[in-house]
């Protein structure tokens, strides 16, 4: 049985089953409550974006309110992870991996390898990213490509409501670390939402339509921006096939594959920036094992190397929409 | 050891000469750079040096006899008196060439695979992996292969198409397939393109013609994807006999410049194939000026890319009034790109060989024609001037002249063409 | 002082394997037959070993890059350590770790770690999955005097402190963060002092005096237990070595270190006591130290014979397979 729900919503569903079924599992973030355990008239936020409203009604102790502290947090998450506990911990915008970035990129990934296969970090990290709130340099980048490049870290990214719910349930039952992307402009994505206890497995991307001329391979927002303009080149007669990769690590690597052999054109949009970043990864893995395919060159869709803008304007151009991707495609042939 | 004296190429399209004097005599010495044979070939005299000194030795050419290029004419020995075998000797230096260039030669073996011709001249066109996979999978070279991608790159899409129109050749002479695109019903009539360009150059008339008649586009050695056999010259005649055993029927035979001169030796050698002639701005003998302008271009394909061969082309084939135009003369150039982008530096070659060594030998053969045959001539025809004369020498012909039009008269007036075309099928009873 | 003569054997015995094992590591990477790079604890072998004594198997240590003598008093293998400065396979964490990552997860050593102040926060942690999960174990967290200057001390302390956590933080003070004296970047005179911000319980004890850190440990590491919540213990040692094996020493003065070298050594002055006090005979300290040199050369010896990983082990332990 399914019922729509947002992408956000989703999530917070996901949340409570997975605390539901596991004793293991709590909460920490900054206002991850917002003010769930106090005396008096108040009432929770359930985070900044509203995500994690109810958990701690639902399950006293086990969502906590940090301090301002990324790196005291992931850190304790970490150790947390590493000796029984299975966290969940938020990291309220990714931009602030650089206030975090050593319990993850040091401890979390490696634990498991420099001890010798002994430890397990079992952590859940779930950080919201991308741009379209004009909340600006600090507070819109998307830096998936970054974990994704980290041994020992997995990271994934859904683009539908369903999507959302079922990796999230997988990301926290899996027992290495796992950061979950939150991607902003999908939050208020509608979609029909299966009821219950159930996984999206990591590493295995989805086709989101099917089609012949060109493939579109996208990941969070992108997924979006990719059906429409699929949408728009249809009326042009070109039939394009829409990948959403959901997984950034593991990278379903043969769904890539398989899709650039069926059409022979491949276009990777990333509201990243270009440099270093997934986009220029699927390219490369085309260009590697799948060079004899290529009928066309390989078109990377991202947002420009700048920082992100604020003026609604600029922050439009800057980040990759549905028309930049019929454009690339187009250009093409 | 001796020192052999060949019949040497002077030329690219020299295929054989004749000796014509031995001014050392046999027994004397001979010193290296002096001369040791005059030899004729293309009406021009040439003194042959010795390559080595030493004594004159054996000659097996008299004069008087013509034998093929690489052909051992004479032996230099080292000492007057040493021991020399002159038949082997012969043999183990004669580099004489298969010959190709008289109609009633013996037919020149093919090379192997039938294989079309490098499709870009000048640079090398960019090829898709995925082109270049297929290609290698279907056995193509992907050079013969024309691109439709960007840059002229080569896709998959090409090589597919370029398989399905290899598929279906249509077997010619001596196991040469040539590419017929077919279209319409009835009884058939041959397009024969001329110089440099390929079928697609009667694209305003096929469909027209298609109408009543089962038209056959006939791209001969070299062009399109036709096989492109290795041979110094692709001559008329073996053109007219190719089109013959395509199109064994009888049939109208539509023939421009020099796919007239196929049409005519068509209409000599195999009648009783030719229902009727349409002969386009034909020529019976090569001017200097359309000498001149097949010779640049062929080096023009070579050195440089099509639209430049285009754009030096368009002066040549068209009138004052339609370079005028500015309009047309744009969209013309774009289609006469295309059109002579399917036509490599190789065939360009070997065709102007044929073209040049046809030249002048059927003017008298003209009377002899009987067929019925419409002329159509250009009144600004730069290059072939000499139409209302062919139509004049040919009994049972008659001309149509179309004012202030170029060479490339099926292109600038269609109108005009198609309509005497018409009337002229009308007129032979189909 | 309520410790038993075996107790007090095995506080000298593990006081005397760090020291004899950080003497060989010295001796053994200028015979060129360790690589990487080594931090050694000599000198502050009390510290560790008086609050260890008081933790078992499911009591969760952190440590930092000089963390051999940690995971000695955690009761690590002294074998499985050795080969794995070899390099082995055989090795505690089969020879993937090296130095500065020495862990074993069965002991509840969290691990040495290569990034100055990020044990505290694993410690964190790891007293917050005792709370919840009830376990009734604490955390401890070894660190020097130049990481409570890390971000993530502070960060750690507060929320140890604003959620009572189970947890010791010990702050080794050898008055040197790597070549930099303490008192040039450390603004307070005491680290302890510190502690104050996070309105937490603090203690000083007297680092190469046993006795006194097993004594203040001990009354931190009881009140965490009941609940009360962290400490922040700081114990006044010296590195007698020093920073890394090779490191010139030319920021401090031979005097003074040669002072708490003759003088201030925590083994002697443990000797001493107990001997003094009639609890443990001077023979049997003896026999100890014979004990710890063999035990010390076997673990060399089957070390330097034991197999080397294989390149396809380069692959192994990512991530947890499914």
């Amino acid at each position: 049985m399914a019922r729509e729900l947002t992408l956000a919503g989703a999530i917070n569903e996901a949340l409570h089953v997975a605390m539901q079924a596991d004793p293991d599992v709590i909460l920490l973030g900054e206002d991850v409550a917002g003010g769930g355990e106090r005396e008096g008239d108040v009432d929770e936020m359930g985070g900044v974006l509203g995500i994690t409203r109810g958990l701690v009604k639902a399950f006293p102790g086990r969502v906590l309110d940090t301090p301002i502290a990324e790196m005291g947090l992931l850190g304790t998450a970490v150790g947390a992870a590493a000796t029984g506990l299975r966290p969940v911990a938020e990291l309220m915008f990714n931009d602030f991996l650089g206030v975090c970035l050593d319990p993850l990129l040091n401890q979390a990934a490696k634990l498991r390898y420099m001890f010798g296969g002994k430890a397990r970090v079992p952590l859940t990290v779930r950080t919201s990213t991308g741009a379209g709130m004009q909340a600006a340099a600090q507070h819109s980048q998307s830096l998936y490509g970054i974990t994704t490049s980290i041994p020992g870290l997995k990271t994934v990214i859904p683009a539908t409501p369903a999507d959302a719910k079922g990796l999230l349930l997988a990301a926290i039952r899996d027992d290495s670390p796992v950061v979950f992307c939150e991607p902003k402009g999908a939050l208020g994505v509608r979609g029909d939402v299966p009821e219950g206890d159930y996984e999206v497995p990591l590493g295995v991307a989805a086709l989101a339509r099917e089609g012949a001329d060109v493939s579109l391979v996208g990941m969070g927002a992108t997924v979006h921006m990719a059906l429409e303009a699929a949408a728009i080149l249809e009326d042009e007669g070109i039939s394009a096939e829409v990948l959403d990769l959901r997984s950034l690590q593991p990278l379903d690597e043969d769904a890539i594959l398989a899709t650039l052999e069926k059409t022979g054109s491949l276009v990777v949009v990333d509201e990243a920036t270009p440099r270093c970043g997934i986009a220029s990864d699927v390219a490369a893995l085309c260009v590697d094992r799948g060079f004899d395919f290529l009928n066309t060159p390989v078109r990377r869709v991202t947002a420009p190397h700048t920082p992100v803008p604020f003026s609604k304007v600029l922050e439009d151009a800057w980040r990759p929409n549905a028309q930049d991707v019929v454009e690339a495609v187009r250009g093409l042939s | 050891m001796a020192t052999p004296v060949r019949m040497p190429r002077l030329g690219m399209t020299m295929t054989e000469g004749t000796v014509v004097d031995w001014p050392v005599p046999v027994g004397e010495r001979v010193e290296k750079g002096e001369t040791v044979v005059v030899i004729e070939s293309e009406k021009n005299e040439a003194e042959i040096e010795a390559t080595a000194s030493g004594f004159f030795r054996h000659v097996y050419v008299e004069p008087g006899e013509t034998v093929p290029c690489g052909t051992v004419l004479a032996a230099i020995a080292e000492a007057p008196d040493e021991p020399f075998d002159v038949e082997a000797f012969r043999r183990e230096n004669d580099l004489a060439e298969p010959q190709a260039s008289a109609p009633a030669a013996a037919r020149a073996p093919l090379s192997a695979g039938g294989r079309p011709a490098p499709a870009r001249s000048g640079r090398r066109a960019p090829v898709a992996p995925a082109a270049r996979a297929l290609a290698r999978k279907l056995g193509f070279d992907p050079a013969e292969i024309p691109g439709t991608g960007p840059g002229g790159r080569v896709t998959k899409q090409d090589v597919e198409a370029w398989a399905v129109r290899r598929e279906t050749l249509v077997e010619a002479t001596d196991g040469v397939r040539l590419e017929v695109p077919t279209q319409g019903q009835g009884d058939p009539l041959l397009l024969l393109p001329g110089f440099g360009s390929d079928v697609s150059s009667f694209s305003l008339q096929a469909s027209a013609l298609a109408t009543r008649h089962r038209v056959l586009g006939i791209n001969p050695r070299g062009v399109g994807a036709s096989d492109a056999p290795a041979l110094d010259v692709y001559d008329v005649a073996q053109a007219a006999d190719d089109a013959a055993a395509v199109c064994p029927e009888s049939a109208h035979w539509v023939g421009a410049s020099l796919g007239a001169a196929v049409a005519l030796e068509a209409a000599i050698r195999h009648p009783q194939q030719v229902r009727s002639l349409v002969l386009i701005t034909p020529f019976v003998e090569v001017t200097p000026r359309l000498g001149a302008v097949t010779d640049a271009w062929c080096r023009v394909a070579s050195d440089a890319s099509t639209e430049t061969l285009a754009r030096m082309l368009l002066p040549w084939l068209f009138s004052e009034r339609f370079l005028g135009d500015v309009k047309a003369r744009e969209r013309t150039l774009r289609g006469l790109a295309a059109t002579v982008a399917r036509v490599p530096a190789t065939t360009l070659e070997r065709s102007a060989a044929g073209l040049h060594a046809w030249s002048g030998t059927r003017g008298d053969a003209l009377a002899r024609i009987e067929l019925p045959t419409l002329v159509l001539v250009a009144g600004g025809d730069l290059l072939t001037p000499g139409g209302e004369a062919i139509a004049q020498a040919i009994p049972n012909a008659r001309s149509v002249v179309v004012p202030e039009a170029g060479h490339a008269l099926a292109i600038e007036a269609p109108g005009a063409v198609n309509e005497a075309i018409a009337e002229h099928l009308a007129s032979v009873g189909g | 002082m309520d410790l038993t003569r075996d107790q007090l054997l095995g506080a000298y015995r593990t006081m005397r394997m760090i020291r004899s094992f950080e003497d060989k590591l010295d001796e053994l990477v200028k015979l060129g037959k360790l690589g990487g790079f080594l931090h050694l604890y000599a000198g502050e072998e009390a510290v560790a070993t008086g609050v260890c004594a008081h933790l078992g198997d499911g009591d969760v240590v952190c440590s930092t890059h000089r963390g051999h003598g940690h995971c000695i008093a955690k009761g690590v293998s002294v074998d499985g350590m050795m080969a794995e400065l070899f390099g082995r396979s055989t090795g505690i964490c089969k020879g993937k770790g090296g130095s500065m990552h020495i862990a074993d997860m069965d002991k509840g050593m969290l691990g040495a770690n290569g990034i100055v102040g990020a044990g505290i926060p694993l410690a964190t942690g790891a007293a917050l999955t005792a709370k919840l999960k009830k376990t009734g174990g604490v955390a401890v967290a070894f660190f020097g005097d130049g990481a409570s200057n890390q971000g993530q001390f502070h960060e750690s302390l507060t929320m140890a402190s604003n959620w009572k956590l189970p947890v010791v933080y010990v702050v080794e003070n050898n008055g040197f963060g790597e070549f930099t004296p303490t008192d040039f970047v450390v603004p307070v005179k005491d680290i302890a002092e510190r502690a104050g911000s996070y309105a937490m319980r603090s203690e000083i004890a007297d680092g190469m005096d046993f006795f006194d850190v097993y004594e203040k440990a001990g009354q931190a590491l009881a009140a965490a237990r009941a609940g009360e919540g962290p400490t922040l213990l700081e114990c006044k040692t010296y590195r007698f070595r020093g920073h890394f094996v090779g490191d010139p020493l030319v920021y401090r003065s031979k005097e003074e270190s040669e002072d708490w070298i003759q003088n201030r050594d925590p083994l002697p002055t443990f000797e001493t006591r107990v001997v003094e006090a009639g609890l443990v005979e001077v023979e049997a300290l003896r026999c100890v130290d014979g004990e710890v040199a063999e035990e010390l050369a076997a673990a060399v010896d089957a070390a330097e014979a034991a197999p080397l990983p294989r390149p396809e082990d380069v692959l192994s332990d990512v991530y947890v397979e499914a």
